[in-house]
């Protein structure tokens, strides 16, 4: 595990630099746009309504339990699939970066979810004011969000790591990553929760993103998620990063040649 | 003090292919025992360094020549750390600095100004270090309020201005340079030559690939002939 290792530590030296980057590819993506990173609060609020109205109908649901609880769904799924999809290419993405200047891998995977944390930072704007309007349920529990998120960008970092790694060596996975993304959307809990399905619900639950979802979700609607979603959610983060960082430590030298 | 040792080292340089990038031909192979590798996986391994040894040591300016192909840029790429050898091993210290490809670490969309802080943070220097370093670079650079506009409206021979101008001024130990001397204006490359020898001057290892007969002469002490990913060692004068 050498090359991980000396990987993590040059990545933490270097993350003032990953902040910089990450907010910098923020600032120039908007730059010539007169709303600029509003966009990203408007998109939320105009999929939000389109979605709540229609699913709404169908389902023939309360709006007053539905909105919050599909608000917090959809900015965490954004979150979820942006840092998937970006994920795949990672490294490639950088790849005269990578081909020039010695810097460490770690910190490619860590720009990715960095930018998709700024992203959801916007997002939380639309989901603080569905929560005010409905006036939700909140109390202290509401604050287990905060080492909840952690938990799920923990995750989500490993993930980044492992599908940017796959990516930059197999060019196929960010189109199998693209394909495989809008159907998961239906079987993570976003538009409906699992315990709707019932007797189903046990599948949804196979889907690591559903964990990730309700993990969030539940302390925004004032209550504690189910102690086996923190299980299953721990247990991932330990052998997710064992699996992608013994990855990393195998093909280190190669990396340079892949993208 | 900063050094490089090369020990028998040997880099292969693996092609992949189409074919090979791809995930299906991958399962394929598995499925198929691994029979049809030949028409699956096309992985094509160039050597692009033979069993090379060699030690640099302060004060020692490298001139790289060779043919197009020889294995120059893969070289210096090895020398920076970026390419890790299949065989041998490598020591080396010293802040490192390299100016190899046009544009790399930049991002177009942003400003001139911006993408010297992105530069020297990923050479090492922080924010701070950037900040007053600014005017040294701004001045050298020579690009007046260019700077201001996105990088994507440079020249190329802006772009290398810029980049010489960030990659010599956090004062490297290890300075790697590919031939990129064609852009440039005859003023800027004058400069250019002038702080190559400030920093040659100041004792620091300095490798420099170039086809230029003169450029090598005017700067290099010692004289690597790169042939078939073998090295020879030719004298300078």
């Amino acid at each position: 595990m050498n090359h991980a290792i000396k990987d993590i530590e040059d990545s933490f030296n270097k993350l003032p630099m990953a902040i910089y980057f990450a907010w910098g590819d923020t600032v120039a993506r908007y730059r010539r746009s007169i709303l600029g990173p509003l966009w990203l609060v408007l998109g939320t609020v105009i999929g939000t309504l389109g979605l709540g109205w229609l699913w709404g109908s169908l389902l023939k649901v309360d709006y007053a339990t539905f909105f919050p609880s599909l608000t917090v769904g959809l900015v965490v799924w954004q979150l979820i699939a942006s840092s998937i999809v970006e994920g795949s290419t990672a490294f490639i993405r950088s790849a005269i970066l990578i081909r020039n200047v010695k810097t460490p891998y770690l910190i490619f995977p860590v720009q990715v979810l960095l930018r998709q944390l700024i992203n959801f930072g916007h997002n939380l704007i639309v989901v603080v004011g569905v929560l005010i309007i409905f006036s939700s349920a909140l109390s202290w529990v509401t604050l287990l969000f905060i080492p909840n998120l952690l938990l799920v960008l923990g995750n989500l970092l490993w993930m980044i790591l492992l599908i940017g790694l796959l990516g930059a060596r197999f060019r196929d996975m960010e189109q199998l990553i693209a394909a495989v993304m809008p159907i998961l959307f239906f079987l993570s809990p976003v538009i409906y929760r699992p315990d709707q399905l019932g007797i189903k619900s046990a599948f949804i639950w196979l889907n690591p993103f559903s964990h990730m979802i309700s993990l969030l979700r539940f302390p925004l609607q004032g209550s504690v998620p189910p102690t086996f979603v923190y299980v299953v959610m721990v247990s991932m983060l330990i052998v997710g990063w064992l699996i992608s960082l013994w990855f990393l430590n195998r093909k280190y030298g190669r990396i340079a040649f892949w993208v | 003090m900063a050094y490089v040792n090369f020990n028998h080292v040997t880099v292969k340089y693996p092609i992949y292919n189409a074919k090979s990038m791809s995930l299906r031909n991958q399962l394929v192979r598995i499925g198929t025992g691994g029979r049809l590798s030949k028409e699956t996986t096309d992985i094509i391994n160039i050597t692009a360094l033979d069993d090379v040894s060699f030690e640099l040591k302060k004060g020692d300016a490298i001139g790289l020549v060779g043919h197009n192909g020889a294995g120059k840029t893969t070289l210096l790429r090895t020398i920076a750390g970026i390419y890790t050898p299949e065989s041998g091993n490598i020591t080396s210290q010293g802040r490192v600095s390299t100016i190899i490809e046009l544009g790399a670490g930049m991002d177009h969309e942003l400003s001139g100004y911006e993408n010297i802080f992105r530069m020297g943070m990923l050479l090492g220097a922080t924010r701070s270090e950037m900040d007053s370093k600014m005017d040294e670079i701004a001045e050298f650079a020579e690009l007046g309020d260019f700077l201001a506009v996105p990088v994507r409206t440079y020249s190329s021979g802006m772009l290398m201005r810029l980049m010489f101008a960030v990659g010599t001024s956090i004062e490297p130990e290890i300075l790697l340079i590919d031939e990129m001397f064609s852009t440039g204006d005859a003023n800027f490359q004058e400069k250019a030559h002038a702080r190559m020898e400030a920093l040659i001057n100041a004792a620091e290892i300095f490798v420099f690939a170039s086809h230029s007969p003169e450029l090598i002469q005017r700067h290099c002490n010692r004289i690597f002939t790169l042939k078939h990913g073998k090295i020879i060692e030719t004298n300078p004068f």
